[in-house]
């Protein structure tokens, strides 16, 4: 079994470099490969369980984007062919089609599904985020720079659910994206640990459907008790 | 048109200042936030000083801004400066304008220190003629209003007028990359005994070259990205020092040297931080003017006021408020080395609670997984109680950083917290609060110290 985690020297914000270690604490028996931006990825030549990549800078967007255009082809079969893919914070927008900045320009990204990346830079928008993965509820945080918007309306299947906090843009219900066992999400952070359900059913897409996680008593009851104050309406959802 | 709403804001404001003052409050910020929205180019058309430095940059900019402003008051000079009030615009609107004269506007001191928020700059920058901009350095901070340390950066590139000299921290290379045509000094200090080389921290936000995307070799790491580094594969490398500060820890001394020659002074402090503020501060002096005595002179018996940090001990037990500053991965991460690098043994209270955001959201908590709870994993600290409204979030926190499930104990209350340690002699309690938290831990040090009395009992209490 082997984890990889793409561009640790980038995508090391806010916290979200624990989700996969999270994941390889659950699973100490896994090979767990970190790959530099100057290392072929793991999934070039092998199979690989899952690929994880992580929140970054608006530089560390355009450094990682140009390397994984050249993988383009590949990264679509493995998607194709059911490889696992945990893609957090603004990780999501290399796959899309592109990311545009304020003054007209944009950075050429992946183009796997129609959703575009549009910044506004001094709008920083942050809420807490409130949604399901069908039946299972979902906490996290979000604080981004950009939205996403389709390109095409409704063809891209979404990850999540919206009750509280934006979608992929303010007002949609629509979450992330989901492509098989492709999983992208702009909820940034400590995904994993916040969310005990969600990591238990990525392991079980990983054949290991009763493995316990690394401290679940204490990450469930954190998890329980922060699905009751973000339903609680008394709680603001945007910040 | 824009003097005539100038002026309806200086008068109208001023009155507003007065009269708040005659009601016993502050104004230091609220008669500044109605100037601006009378007059939004009230900063462009108050008086100012003939000379003014800004002081900006995540951690240190106050103490900075306050030694040199004590420094040149000792040197003769009037400063206008803003301690007592608000780092933004508005807060420097009301500095300003309170120091301005009614009839005209203009300004009545020498010269003006004025400690900036590094994420106003585009309100400030444009309006106030800077002779020197002091950046003390560029760490991460809140997730929610300053992303990330590049973000910031990008923001006083573009904010901070060509031509403007800047005092940059040449062993932060994220400050270096600030407006990097403009005229620059760098400080820096050399290598210490207790640097390392491979970064220790989570939070490491200089890896990468950022001319040809190699990784960046450190020569030296005091913590986090601070230390010189180079690419192997480019040219691209830490600046030179134009001040150098070397320190002697045994001695508390630190010896800054120049071109034009070297000058020793006394450490205000054993904490890295303290020794940048102090070298930060001698080179702005001597930018400003000052010769080396002269720098050396004002700076000799300057004292850092350490607002983070009160001890007291009842009975056999050290009580000790040590401030973590909430939403704040980096400033946690030093307070917890720090604490852990102490001798004894140690039981914690962490309740550095976002107390703003749990009255209106729900603190955004991805920061604990950006911050070094791993130095809590220490066979001297014996005991942790979780409390506030984050607390079951730091209890999985530390689970995760490896302290065992059975040194951590959980208060939902943070007055009924103290009960839950067990003070044994000869050891120390922390407490870490956060600046929302402030009060309450002051409150909570009181339980404390009602817990060790009742134990060792007496209401004995000494400061440490």
């Amino acid at each position: 079994m082997k984890i990889e985690a793409l561009y640790p020297e980038l995508c090391n914000l806010f916290g979200d470099a624990m989700n996969v270690e999270y994941l390889h604490r659950a699973v100490p028996e896994a090979e767990f490969v970190k790959t530099s931006l100057k290392e072929d990825p793991a999934f070039i030549n092998g199979d690989v369980d899952i690929v994880y990549l992580g929140s970054m800078t608006e530089s560390g967007q355009s450094i990682a984007s140009k390397i994984l255009l050249s993988y383009r082809d590949r990264i679509n079969e493995l998607i194709e062919s059911g490889t696992v893919f945990l893609v957090t914070g603004n990780a999501l927008e290399l796959f899309g089609t592109r990311i545009e900045n304020e003054d007209g320009t944009f950075i050429e990204t992946l183009g796997l599904f129609d959703l575009y990346a549009r910044r506004q830079m001094m709008r920083r928008y942050s809420s807490i985020y409130l949604g399901t993965f069908g039946e299972m509820e979902i906490v996290g945080f979000k604080s981004q720079f950009a939205h996403n918007y389709d390109d095409k309306e409704g063809n891209v299947p979404p990850l999540f659910q919206t009750r509280r906090g934006a979608g992929r843009k303010p007002g949609q219900k629509e979450e992330g994206v989901r492509i098989k066992n492709f999983f992208a999400t702009n909820l940034l952070g400590p995904l994993l640990p916040m969310n005990p359900p969600f990591t238990h059913y990525l392991l079980s897409l990983m054949g290991l459907e009763k493995r316990e996680l690394p401290y679940e008593k204490e990450a469930m009851t954190a998890y329980e008790a922060r699905l009751k104050e973000f339903k609680d309406p008394k709680t603001g959802a945007e910040y | 048109m824009e003097k005539l709403r100038f002026f309806i804001a200086l008068w109208g404001c001023k009155t507003l200042r007065a009269f708040m003052r005659l009601l016993g409050r502050n104004a230091t910020y609220l008669p500044g936030v109605f100037a601006l929205r009378i007059c939004p180019s009230f900063l462009k058309h108050i008086g100012k000083p003939a000379r003014a430095i800004a002081v900006t940059g995540t951690n240190g900019k106050t103490t900075v801004a306050n030694l040199l402003t004590d420094a040149l008051e000792k040197h003769g000079k009037s400063v206008l400066n803003n301690s007592y009030g608000s780092n933004t615009a508005a807060g420097l609107a009301c500095v300003l304008l309170a120091n301005a004269s009614l009839v005209a506007g203009h300004a009545k001191k020498d010269i003006a220190i004025l400690e900036i928020d590094e994420r106003s700059a585009m309100h400030i920058f444009p309006y106030i003629d800077f002779e020197l901009v002091v950046l003390t350095n560029l760490f991460r901070d809140s997730i929610m209003r300053n992303a990330h340390p590049e973000y910031i950066a990008g923001i006083l590139s573009a904010n901070i007028p060509p031509g403007v000299k800047l005092l940059l921290n040449a062993d932060d290379l994220i400050s270096c990359s600030v407006s990097p045509v403009n005229p620059r000094t760098y400080f820096g200090i050399e290598r210490m005994e207790s640097d390392v080389v491979e970064c220790i921290n989570l939070i490491n936000d200089f890896q990468v070259c950022p001319k040809c995307q190699s990784e960046i070799v450190y020569e030296y790491r005091r913590y986090h990205h601070i230390g010189r580094a180079h690419c192997p594969n480019c040219d691209f490398k830490s600046p030179d020092y134009d001040y150098s500060g070397h320190v002697d820890k045994e001695h508390g001394t630190i010896k800054i040297t120049e071109k034009t020659g070297s000058r020793e002074i006394k450490l205000p402090g054993d904490s890295v931080f303290n020794i940048y503020n102090a070298l930060t501060a001698f080179a702005a002096l001597r930018e400003i003017g000052l010769s080396q005595d002269e720098a050396a002179t004002t700076l000799t018996d300057a004292v850092i006021p350490d607002s983070r940090y009160n001890e007291t001990k009842v009975g056999e037990v050290r009580i000790v408020m040590h401030m973590g500053k909430e939403r704040n991965a980096l400033a946690c991460s030093r307070a917890f080395e720090y604490v852990a690098s102490k001798p004894g043994k140690k039981e914690l209270i962490l309740m550095m609670n976002g107390l703003g955001d749990a009255k209106v959201w729900s603190e955004n908590i991805c920061w604990l997984y950006d911050c070094d709870f791993e130095f809590l994993n220490n066979e001297d600290i014996t005991r942790i109680v979780s409390t506030g409204p984050r607390a079951l979030d730091y209890c999985l926190r530390l689970r995760f950083a490896g302290v065992p499930a059975e040194k951590l104990r959980y208060s939902e209350h943070e007055l009924e917290s103290p009960k839950e340690l067990a003070m044994e002699p000869d050891s120390s309690v922390y407490i870490f609060y956060g600046t929302d938290s402030l009060a309450l831990g002051y409150r909570v040090r009181d339980a404390a110290k009602k817990e060790a009395g009742i134990k060792y009992g007496t209401s004995e209490v000494s400061r440490v």
